[in-house]
This record gives structure tokens, sequence and C-alpha cells, in this order.
């Protein structure tokens, strides 16, 4: 079974950070592997491991994701492909034009995307893919199982999961709620050193100018109008869960 | 003349409250530029909703109706928008950021050659295209946003706008969409639903919600007398989630839901900032927890320092006090 994986390189959004006229200031050394494409490597790796297969991860990106490529590679993944970009303003659209373009001559059983990028939270880029390549989709899964030639997804939904049977070729989001992703070992880092990385850009992929466009843009950043901190009730447990009882009754009349 | 048209998710033969919140304000954006406001309805039972949709300004209401949108499979369903998009051309067409919109708004936006802005808090429709905010960053910041095109998409974070009561009497339209069985590719096999019919927690107008710190029966059971008596819903960090304590349905922040209540009550939960991502639309934030220090605190309106075992009894009791 052949299972590429689309894997991006994401801000640590737990570092500090600061907005200076608009602008984002971030410590930029401060870069990680999405954490839900670190759930889709994960799955990939342990359907491959179970049913034999390869996986290859793809990542859009600066020189600088070249470490997130290696940090997948290190989990186990088998080959990789680096699609270079000067990185700036693009948006999932123009991500998944030039994922497209990579895929137009690929064989494959099943891509895996996360299901949103942990900075942006845009969730647009594998439906969008999925559409472009003209292939089934599923989102949001939650389980992945193999059988026969054909992946079931178990995806959240609105109201419960649903069990979706998707044919290959075929396109899959991944929830964190799927698994623990492996820490990778010393062994697969120094494997990780080994193992091919194709480099391309995207004039190698033939992706024209006009697919670079992007639509939808970012105007600035602000502080989002904050919640202050309101009271805080040290004390007996029986007075200060009375006194807040009553607080919801009287000042707040949200009871 | 120019269209806004609104996406209305139904589950369980019931209105998405976040889809008339979304319709409301789009009502007000179509009167203010003396453009038509529309509302969508793509289900198996369609013609069962327009006269719920007649309170909130709409001025048209197109319905797609059939056996295959008995549940949320995403080809049919982009095929009906797909159908529908082509004969109105809306300049926005906007959904309420539901699992079933999410599981869609790529993919249309591909199939349309159209911009779409996932998750806004907040819009408001320019001459050409949609503008607005949108949190990022695990919703630490609000990012500025803007898009142009024939048609903009977008969906919109539960809790953003309040219901507007506009009465109309809408013309009703139905559109034939067939799909075919090779159209439908992916195939839904089964629904799993939760236990119980629990309240939807992206509705509810008062949330219970358990972290870490609730580790055992008896403290799932104090959750549930709470909730009961408060008629909450229950939610649940990853904590909780990711052990199977919880169901994953329950989950909030994130990865999870979004939730827009009244009143939250977060219990041995430390506030991560994936889980606060979930909970800031909320009116009231109370939180109990037994670190002084939890960053929980610093978004709470009412902390209650201690030991979730020995507050949430007399909590309790002092509620049930007042509920009398
Ligand atoms: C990409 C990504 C997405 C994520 N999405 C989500 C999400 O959607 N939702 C989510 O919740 N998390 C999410 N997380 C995980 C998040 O970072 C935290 O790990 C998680 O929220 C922690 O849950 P918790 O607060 O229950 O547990 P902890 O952080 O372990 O906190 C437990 C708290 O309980 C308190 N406590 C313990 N015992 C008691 C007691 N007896 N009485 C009172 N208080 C007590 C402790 O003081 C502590 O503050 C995500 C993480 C990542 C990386
Ligand atoms: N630059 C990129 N390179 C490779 N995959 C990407 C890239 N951007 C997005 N993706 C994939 O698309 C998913 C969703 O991204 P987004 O639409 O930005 O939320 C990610 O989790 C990745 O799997």
């Amino acid at each position: 079974m052949k299972f590429y994986v689309c894997i991006k390189q994401v801000p640590d959004v737990t570092a500090p950070l600061q907005i200076k006229d608009g602008q984002l200031l971030q410590d930029s050394d401060r870069m990680i592997l999405n954490a839900y494409d670190a759930s889709a490597v994960e799955e990939a790796l342990v359907l491959t491991e179970a049913h034999g297969g390869e996986v290859e991860v793809v990542l859009i990106g600066s020189e600088k994701s070249k470490e997130t490529i290696r940090k997948a590679l290190a989990m186990g993944a088998h080959t990789a492909t680096h699609i270079q970009t000067d990185d700036t303003g693009l948006d999932s659209a123009v991500y998944a034009r030039i994922l497209a373009s990579f895929f137009a001559d690929k064989e494959y059983d099943y891509i895996a995307c996360g299901k949103q990028a942990q900075d942006t939270d845009s969730g647009l880029t594998g439906g969008m893919l999925a559409e472009y390549l003209g292939i089934p989709y599923a989102t949001n899964a939650v389980g992945l199982t193999y059988d026969n030639g054909l992946l079931t997804v178990k995806r959240q939904g609105d109201i419960g999961q649903e069990l979706i049977e998707l044919p290959s070729p075929g396109l899959v989001t991944c929830s964190n709620d799927m698994n623990e992703p492996r820490i990778p070992s010393l062994k697969g880092i120094m494997q990780s050193k080994r193992k091919e990385v194709t480099t391309l850009s995207t004039d190698d992929l033939g992706v024209d100018a006009n697919a670079l466009e992007v639509k939808t843009r970012i105007l600035g950043f602000e502080e989002k109008p904050g919640r202050e901190p309101g009271k805080k009730f040290e004390g007996e447990p029986e007075d200060i869960a009375r006194k807040v009882a009553t607080l919801l009754d009287e000042e707040s009349g949200v009871l | 003349m120019s269209t806004l048209l609104t996406y209305i998710s139904v589950n369980n033969g019931k209105i998405k409250r976040s889809s008339l919140e979304v319709l409301s304000k789009c009502s007000q954006e179509a009167e203010k530029h003396g453009w038509v406001s529309a509302a969508l309805v793509i289900d198996e039972k369609a013609s069962d909703y327009p006269g719920q949709l007649t309170k909130y300004g709409v001025s048209k209401i197109y319905l797609v109706e059939g056996p295959q949108f008995k549940n949320h499979l995403n080809a049919p369903l982009l095929k009906a928008l797909s159908t529908v998009m082509d004969k109105v051309k809306p300049k926005v067409m906007a959904f309420a950021s539901t699992e079933g919109s999410k599981d869609i708004l790529g993919a249309l936006a591909a199939n349309r050659d159209a911009p779409a802005l996932p998750d806004m808090s907040q819009f408001e429709v320019t001459g050409d295209g949609v503008k607005g905010k949108r949190p990022v960053m695990a919703a630490k910041i609000m990012s500025n946003v803007e898009a142009q095109g024939e048609t903009v998409l977008i969906s919109v974070r539960s809790g953003s706008y309040e219901l507007i009561e506009s009465p109309t009497e809408p013309e009703v339209e139905t559109i034939d969409v067939a799909v075919s069985d090779d159209e439908i590719r992916a195939t839904l096999k089964e629904i799993i639903t939760s236990s119980g019919n629990r309240i939807d927690l992206s509705e509810a107008e008062v949330v219970v919600a358990a972290g870490r710190g609730v580790r055992d029966e008896e403290g799932r059971k104090l959750i549930s007398e709470l909730a009961s008596l408060l008629n909450a819903g229950i939610g649940a960090s990853r904590a909780l989630t990711e052990s199977g304590v919880y169901d994953p349905s329950l989950q909030i922040g994130q990865t999870g839901k979004v939730v827009s209540p009244q009143l939250y009550i977060a219990v041995g939960i430390s506030g991560a900032i994936q889980h606060v991502a979930g909970i800031t639309n909320s009116k009231v934030i109370v939180a109990i927890n037994k670190d002084p220090d939890a960053p929980i605190f610093d978004i709470s309106d009412y902390g209650i320092v201690g030991d979730l075992y020995k507050v949430l009894p007399p909590f309790i009791e002092e509620l049930r006090k007042i509920k009398n």
C-alpha cells in the first residue's frame, strides 16, 4: 500500500508571541511538525506496518522546514518530497493547487492530511486537494482500519461518529484524537539521515503563476479582546462554594 | 440583485442555532447593501423547515430534498451545494462552522474556484467580497482577513452573533438535485451515536466540563449531578477524552468543539490554550481547581480554589436550593 502524508511546518503556538504594528512577531526557531500531521504520519505507519507498503511525506515550505521532514522520516516514513517555496503569505488553496500538481502523475492508495494546521486552524487543504484530484475523501478521522484494499474511516461528526468506507485512491484528513504519535528513537533519527529526500520547485511541477495567486489576504493581526480575570475565592470549601453559587444567582444572573 | 445565501444545518431533525445566528447576521448585511438574504436547507425532509426560518429576515428559501441527504455524506451534499450555487450565484455563501460544514468547505471552494474564509468570529460584506476576523494561533490572537471574488465562502463560529428577529414572508423554491450512485463514491456504513440523548454541546446554554482532576467514578458522578441540576451539556478536556473516560464527541477546544453557553463550569481543568480556544465565547466562566496558579483562573469570572471533591458537594447543594 502506498500512503502519502502531506505535512506542514507550523510555529509552536505555545511559544510567546507579540503583535507590533499589526505584524506577528515570534521566535522563528520554534517551528514544529503540525500535531494533526504527526497523527497522520503515525496512522500511515501503523497501517503500512500491519499491511505492508510505504509511507512518503510531502511538504511545501522553506529551506528551514527540512527539519520537519527529518522529524517525519525519523518517526519512520520511508521517503520524502520537499517542494520548496519561500513560504510567505500562501493560503490553503495555493498549497492544495501545488500538491495537486505534485500528485497528478503519482500512483497511490491513499493520501493523508492533517484535519487542520495548528496555527491557522483553516482545515481547507485536504478537501481542496481531493476535489482537484477528483478522488473521494473523508475528514476529521479519529480512527482508520484497512481491510481487503478498503479503508474504513471513523470520523467525528456533529452528532456522533460516522463509519465511512473510502475506496482507493482516496484522501483522509486526520484528527490528533486518532493516536499518540511516536517519539523518534535514536535509531530512527540515525536512519532518517540516510533516507531519500527529493527536492522540487513549483517550476519543476509546472505550477503556473495563476495557481499561486492568493485569494484570501491577511491584513494584520490584533490582540483578542481578552477576558479579564474575575474574582478568585480561597478558603473553606463550603464557604467559597456557597459564595460563588450565590453570586451566579444574584450578580451574574445566569441561573 | 445580489444574494447572500446561508446554509441551514439540520441535525436530528433540528435546525442548529448557530446557523440561525449566521442567518440573522446575513439578513442584516443584506439589508445594509440592499441585497437579498436567502436560506438553503438540504435535507431528507427539507420542506419541514421553512416555517422556522421566516423569523430571521429571509426573503427567499431554497430547498433540496431527497433520501440521499438523510445523513451527512460529503459527495451528495457537494453536488447539491454546487447545483444551487450555479442557479443562485450568491455573492456570499455562509455556513455555521459545524463538523458537517468543515467537511465540505474546502472541496466546495475548490469546486467553485471561490476563496474561503473558515471559522470567522466576525465578518462584514464589502462591495466585492467579505472581510472580518478569525482567531488563529490556538485562538490566542485575531487575524484580520479579507477575500474578494464572484462568490466568497465563509463559515462562522457558534456564538459569534445573536439571533435577530425580523419576520418576513419568504418565497420558497425547491431545487431538484439528482445524485447517482457512482457520484457518492465514499459510503456511510454506520453512525455511532453517543449513548443517551445528551444535550448538543455546541448549543447548550450551560456546560459543565470535566478535566483530569476528575479522576474517578465518584468525580464523574458529581459532574453528572451538577450537569443534570443545571440542565447542562457535559463536556470534557482532552485529558479525559484521550483516555476514553468521556466520549470523544464531548471534547471542547481546538480539536474539539467550540461552545458558547451562558455559563461554563470548568472542573479540574488547567486551562491549556488549546482548551481555552473553545470556551472564550462563553458569557460567564466558573473554574474549580486546587492549584491557585492554574491558567484557567486568568479567564474565569469566578474562580474557586479548592479540591473539587470537597467543593462540588456544597456547590451542588447550594445551587439546588437556589433552583428550588
Ligand atoms: C494540537 C492540539 C490540540 C489540542 N486540542 C485540545 C482540545 O480540543 N481540548 C482540550 O481540552 N485539550 C486539547 N489539547 C490538549 C491540551 O494542550 C491539554 O493537554 C489538555 O487540555 C489538558 O487537560 P486538563 O486540563 O484536563 O489536564 P491537566 O492539564 O493535567 O490539568 C488538570 C488540572 O486539574 C487540577 N486538579 C487535579 N486534581 C484536582 C482536584 N482534586 N480538585 C481540583 N482540581 C484538581 C490540576 O490542578 C490541574 O490544573 C490539544 C493539544 C494539542 C497539541
Ligand atoms: N505547506 C504544506 N505542505 C504540505 N502539506 C500541507 C501544507 N499546508 C497544509 N498542508 C496539509 O493540509 C492540512 C490542512 O491544512 P490547512 O488547510 O492549512 O489547515 C495540513 O494538516 C497538511 O496535511
